[in-house]
């Protein structure tokens, strides 16, 4: 302990003022800032301030998501151990999953936090902590079997197009990891839709062993022919709502485990990170876009429009998308009604883009993205009804 | 009576709070007064270092107004004239003599002040150096004699930490109270004077009783006048209200019951590194160093004159300001903090937030005058709406003025904001929207005077 301090000790006089790495303080500083506090005291009033700063609420984030990290890792290699033919030992299937995972992991955080501190050193501003949320948020909406390549290119779009061109976190208007996954999936279909490519083959196999269909619960849904009987057709390519809830099937590393989106949003709600409004808005607007959905449909309708609402939220990556993408408090709504409206957005466009609109199977995240561009209207309409009410005081 | 309750701001539960016993302290050696605490004046001397002075001598004037004057709070000579970056007048220190001689100003009894012109009353308020404690919403700058106000507002709570409470002022004052009570509803005219507390403040409600138009309850800043206007007017002719402290209330009435200039002062000393948190009975512009000679607190201590919200930090060797009853100490916190801190569940931590465990609990912490954290951008985490007493939506205004929007800043209630801090206090970005908002206010005040 007494080693880290002096460490900091003795090197914090490269980067201060006249150093040599003067240009550099924002690296130094978002180190030293996680061990040690800064000894910075108010110069104004009020003398006080929250203990709380954005370095806690961001790292309350990435806390929740590390679950979905277990989970990725041990489903990847899970998967990619089934298609493969391998045994489903724990050990083998865990290394599997780190061997896929931790590389993507690590090349989409030194890629970041390299745009982060570019843009800070060259702005002179302090490396904000919204990067390393991002950077956690977009591995795990990727496929398992995404190029190391493409995911370098997709965070940076997320982060210099999505977030530093418009001034950084905080003036951004959509959520940088969605933009980077939306880039990834428009710009690279081929290695980021389809079916195959969320699971990882191992070994000498390049076609999964017989018996195993790369198919997600998405795309059963949406390519299926059998009207009126969507969730037969599901349970028979072993789309138990149980194994839905628990995301043990193909899909992107972390998002399909709706399990522990529950438990993440809890979590949040209950610490008071992530606005409640925004989740349970989501939750209602797929509910019931789902369900006048189901009313609508007839014998003769896709059979996607028979989709139950419950299965609308337990299927794929939707409630992960509501629960940590959704809720980015910068790129939502800010105004507490405006939150629901834009919640409920969020929830009916996912469920229409699903279902009327075979070329996205995952609507979620593309959703949220457009909801995103309406966020600063629906606070500008609240905002102006709000003034309404007030006396004037204008001086 | 009526009863408010006011839902949005925060109250923190903090050690170090005074104890309700009065102690007399004994004369200090020097009395000062602070031009530069006085906002928006423009102070010119009327003295020089070594003039000799009475209690009650004109110190200085304004020059806006060259007829508000303010007094000397003791008699001696004038020790020092401190000044500060452009010459701004800091402190003007008497030093008292062993005994001490006072100009001497009308005596008027409850009946004459009913039946005096209330343009001669203002006069003598005026000449006994009391204006200055009148002051206008929402600026909060001195009252304008020439006009008739809405309503005067005098707020009797203590919800900042920490501020005198009324209990220890009141004792044994209730009748000149009232009769201050007295002169300020001549002052209103036809209109009302506005006496508020909390209906926590038993005391205040059973010697006070009658005299109480509303019970405020709710956290702080419930117990400023700004909140209660805000929360009651129906108009916008009623936001130029009049308000008075207090205390000051007892100040009005002296000065009339005694025909002496009042010099008498209760303060709160609190905070975790007061070594005796309680209420003194002093002079104003009483030595801070004679309200705290000690501390008990190995690092350095901050000191804050009036709560730790809204008051200034300032040097030990300073004086007490004439608006301020209270002075706080608290570690300055100008030291690292404990190692991966950033993860430690912070049972002790005081926050709004719920993202440390010390929300779970009800003991009494401990603050340092620490940011805790760097500049960020605003991230809309939303939680100066959740405090602002007033309505106003903070970020957005700040974001308005930082766009230079003043326009809209004052459609979204800038000018309600009742300058509480809250606002900075729970932003996570650490923005000083605080500070943002009360330069703004300033300067839409100053560019309306130069009008």
């Amino acid at each position: 302990m007494k080693l880290i301090e002096r460490f900091f000790n003795t090197t914090r006089k490269h980067f201060d003022a006249g150093g040599r790495f003067e240009k550099y303080y924002p690296v130094f500083e978002s180190i030293e800032s996680v061990f040690f506090g800064a000894p910075r005291v108010t110069q104004t009033a009020p003398n006080i301030r929250d203990s709380l700063d954005v370095k806690r609420y961001m790292a309350l984030v990435i806390v929740a998501l590390l679950p979905h990290y277990a989970f990725g890792v041990y489903n990847v290699g899970y998967q990619s151990h089934l298609a493969s033919g391998l045994s489903t030992a724990l050990l083998p299937v865990l290394f599997t999953g780190l061997k896929a995972v931790v590389p993507v992991v690590v090349v989409v955080y030194a890629v970041g936090f390299f745009w982060e501190s570019l843009f800070a050193v060259v702005r002179k501003h302090e490396i904000s902590e919204g990067l390393f949320v991002s950077c956690a948020l977009f591995p795990l909406t990727l496929p398992p079997t995404i190029p190391l390549w493409q995911a370098a290119i997709g965070i940076s779009f997320g982060i210099v197009i999505g977030k530093e061109i418009f001034g950084g976190t905080g003036r951004n208007f959509l959520n940088p990891a969605l933009t980077g996954r939306a880039f990834l999936y428009f710009a690279y279909p081929v290695q980021n839709s389809g079916d195959a490519v969320w699971t990882l083959l191992t070994g000498s196999q390049t076609v999964p062993v017989d018996g195993f269909t790369g198919a997600t619960p998405l795309s059963v849904a949406a390519v299926t022919e059998r009207f009126g009987d969507i969730h037969q057709a599901l349970a028979d390519a072993g789309y138990t709502p149980l194994k839905l809830l628990l995301g043990t099937y193909p899909g992107s590393v972390g998002g399909t485990v709706t399990i522990l989106s529950v438990v993440g949003a809890l979590f949040l709600i209950i610490l008071g990170i992530a606005n409640y409004r925004i989740i349970v808005g989501c939750v209602l607007g797929m509910l019931l876009t789902a369900l006048l959905v189901n009313l609508l449909a007839s014998e003769s309708s896709i059979p996607y429009m028979h989709l139950s609402p419950l299965y609308h939220l337990m299927v794929g990556g939707a409630l992960f998308g509501f629960v940590y993408m959704a809720t980015d408090p910068v790129s939502a709504a800010h105004m507490q009604g405006a939150r629901w409206v834009f919640g409920f957005g969020c929830g009916a466009l996912t469920v229409l883009i699903r279902v009327f609109n075979p070329a996205f199977p995952e609507g979620a995240g593309l959703a949220i993205l457009f909801m995103n561009l309406f966020a600063p209207l629906l606070d500008r309409i609240e905002i102006k009804l709000r003034i309404k009410k007030r006396v004037p005081n204008v001086g | 009576m009526n009863e408010l309750r006011i839902k949005r701001g925060y109250s923190l539960n903090l050690v170090g709070a005074p104890s309700p016993d009065l102690e007399q302290l004994n004369r200090p050696d020097r009395v000062a007064v602070l031009p530069e605490r006085i906002p928006f004046i423009k102070p010119r001397l009327k003295v020089a270092v070594e003039d000799t002075v009475k209690v009650g001598s004109v110190l200085f004037i304004d020059k806006r107004r060259p007829e508000i004057t303010f007094l000397s709070p003791g008699g001696g000579k004038i020790a020092e004239i401190n000044f500060g970056p452009r010459r701004v007048i800091r402190e003007i220190v008497v030093a008292l003599d062993e005994k001490e001689a006072f100009e001497p100003f009308p005596k008027l009894d409850g009946t004459e002040i009913d039946s005096i012109e209330r343009l001669d009353l203002i006069t003598t308020i005026i000449n006994g150096g009391m204006w200055p404690l009148i002051r206008e919403l929402p600026y909060r700058d001195i009252a304008r004699p020439e006009a008739m106000p809405p309503a005067i507002l005098v707020g009797m709570d203590a919800k900042e930490p920490f501020l005198a409470n009324p209990e220890s002022y009141l004792k044994g004052n209730v009748d000149l109270f009232r009769s201050g009570l007295r002169i300020l509803r001549r002052l209103a005219g036809e209109n009302s004077v506005h006496l508020f507390t909390s209906p926590r403040q038993d005391y205040v409600r059973q010697t006070l009783g009658s005299d109480i138009t509303c019970l405020v309850s709710g956290p702080y800043p419930a117990d400023d006048p700004g909140v209660m206007l805000y929360h009651t007017k129906t108009s916008s002719s009623e936001n130029r209200a009049w308000f008075v402290q207090g205390q000051d209330v007892l100040m009005l009435a002296r000065l009339f019951a005694f025909g002496r200039y009042p010099t008498e002062r209760v303060v709160a000393v609190g905070g975790s590194a007061a070594d005796r948190p309680r209420h003194f009975r002093t002079r104003l512009g009483v030595p801070l160093i004679h309200l705290a000679p000690e501390v008990k607190h190995n690092g350095d201590v901050r000191y804050t004159a009036g709560g730790l919200f809204r008051g200034y930090a300032i040097p030990s060797s300073s004086y007490l300001g004439i608006y301020e009853t209270a002075l706080n100490l608290v570690p300055e916190g100008n030291v690292p903090g404990e190692l991966l801190g950033l993860f430690r569940p912070g049972p002790r931590k005081p926050t709004f937030s719920r993202a440390f465990t010390s929300r779970v609990h009800r003991r009494a912490l401990t603050v340092d005058c620490n940011v805790h954290g760097g500049d960020r951008a605003c991230i809309a985490c939303g939680y100066c709406t959740y405090v602002c007493p007033v309505d106003i939506l903070p970020q957005f205004t700040y974001k308005a003025l930082y766009a230079g929007e003043v326009e809209e800043a004052l459609s979204h209630g800038l000018l309600d904001c009742v300058e509480c801090g809250l606002c900075s206090f729970v932003c996570p970005s650490k923005i000083d929207l605080y500070e943002t908002f009360k330069q703004a206010k300033a300067d839409v005040y100053l560019e309306q005077l130069r009008a």
